[in-house]
């Protein structure tokens, strides 16, 4: 991942002010006010490449906030550790310190049971090859295709999709992106229309009410619009294993309320 | 659990009889998904098929008799999955009446879906019995 993720030539240049100070900081000493104040300086500038970063690994079901603030404290340690006298290239440094710290983050705080590291990473793996080969296919990859793509046994990616079944969702403090939320606002409004195919419409709809918008859309383009869960997470930004947690939980919830009028 | 289908492309049936309780249903839709797995259903299918197959058992423990048996045959066949799901019933009824939101969301999720009402031979009870059939690859409408 961190090939594809480096700066450009242009962004780059942004940071070529910060370069200097980079010796500067390991030149201070330690007592030195003025120390404190190149780390601010190097940290704060390149905020940017963190936040960057930290939306590559946005739509896995944890919150953009929070990546932001996990790849902030790996640039805050990159920053702190780098040797500049290295001849090392501060970017070629911080990269893969910071999608460390994001991968640390996702092993350890997006699963609720205890799942064997090995599989974790395997299920990784898998949500990567599933996105990719979903925007190659046109639709949702096979197991096999999503086997070949990664060198492993059909067995292995099963076992990673089923370790996936662990995986926590963190839907309430989920936040989507900002494109990703216009989107929806465009599907919200036609929802009460298609209701009109269902017959116990009545007792749905102040159900409906009670869900979240961004679960109600997600309903609504799965069985009023027919999107398959691959189309869906790609308009709403998360993954589909995500929607497909949310639109169980949805479905459970609607199914347990409306049944006790049967 | 008898029969249960092999690698891919291999058919086969597995057949789940459990208590027409709640608590089953996990491991039913487990099964159902690990079989979607193994067959090589896209994993659009495997998912929709796990909440079908959920859908169909909640439908199905709920209207079951005391004490009834819940069966769920699955038969893994060239690019499908044919679901038949049946409990006994104290009281005949359509448990998936047309036009229900339940009926609706079924149809999204399967391919085909047909609800069958066998009446008991003594007039009252008989079985309900809810028939999916789920194709390995789901396209969407777009």
């Amino acid at each position: 991942m961190s090939a594809s993720v480096s700066p450009t030539g242009t962004e780059q240049a942004n940071y070529a002010h910060l370069a200097a100070l980079h010796r500067r900081y390991a030149e201070l000493p330690a007592t030195d006010p003025e120390r404190q104040r190149v780390r601010e300086q190097l940290i704060s500038g390149y905020l940017p490449m963190a936040e960057h970063l930290a939306r590559r690994f946005a739509g896995r079901g944890e919150s953009l906030e929070d990546l932001i603030q996990v790849a902030t404290i790996g640039l805050i340690n990159a920053v702190d550790r780098f040797e500049p006298d290295r001849g090392a290239n501060f970017f070629s440094f911080a990269i893969p310190t910071i999608t460390g710290e994001l991968r640390r983050y996702f092993r350890d705080h997006g699963w609720s049971t205890k799942v064997p590291r090995r599989l974790k990473d395997l299920h990784l793996e898998i949500r990567n090859s599933q996105t990719q080969l979903s925007q190659q296919l046109g639709r949702a990859p096979r197991p096999s295709e999503i086997a070949d793509q990664l060198e492993i046994s059909m067995s292995e990616v099963i076992e990673g999709l089923q370790a996936g079944e662990a995986y926590r969702s963190s839907s309430l403090d989920e936040m989507l992106g900002e494109q990703a939320t216009m989107a929806l606002g465009e599907f919200v409004g036609d929802f009460d229309d298609e209701l009109a195919i269902i017959e116990d419409r009545e007792a749905l709809r102040p159900l409906l009410a009670q869900l979240p918008p961004r679960d109600r859309t997600i309903l609504a383009l799965r069985f009023f619009r027919q999107l398959t869960q691959t189309q869906i997470a790609e308009q709403v930004g998360i993954s589909q294993m995500h929607v497909s947690r949310v639109l169980s939980q949805t479905l459970a919830f609607l199914r347990e309320r409306m049944d006790t009028d049967d | 659990m008898v029969g249960a289908a092999g690698g891919v492309g291999q058919t086969g049936v597995t057949e789940v009889y459990t208590a027409a309780s709640a608590v089953a249903i996990p491991t039913i839709r487990t099964v159902a998904a690990d079989l979607a797995a193994r067959a090589d259903f896209d994993l659009d299918s495997i998912a929709d098929l796990r909440m079908a197959v959920d859908d169909t058992c909640t439908r199905l423990v709920r209207v079951a008799a005391r004490d009834a048996t819940l069966s769920c045959c699955f038969a893994v066949r060239f690019e499908r999955i044919e679901v038949i799901a049946e409990v006994d019933v104290k009281e005949i009824m359509d448990p998936l009446p047309r036009g229900s939101f339940s009926w609706w969301v079924l149809r999204c999720l399967a391919d085909e879906v047909t609800a069958l009402v066998l009446p008991g031979k003594t007039g009252q009870g008989g079985r309900v019995c809810i028939i999916l059939v789920k194709r390995a690859l789901t396209a969407g409408l777009l």
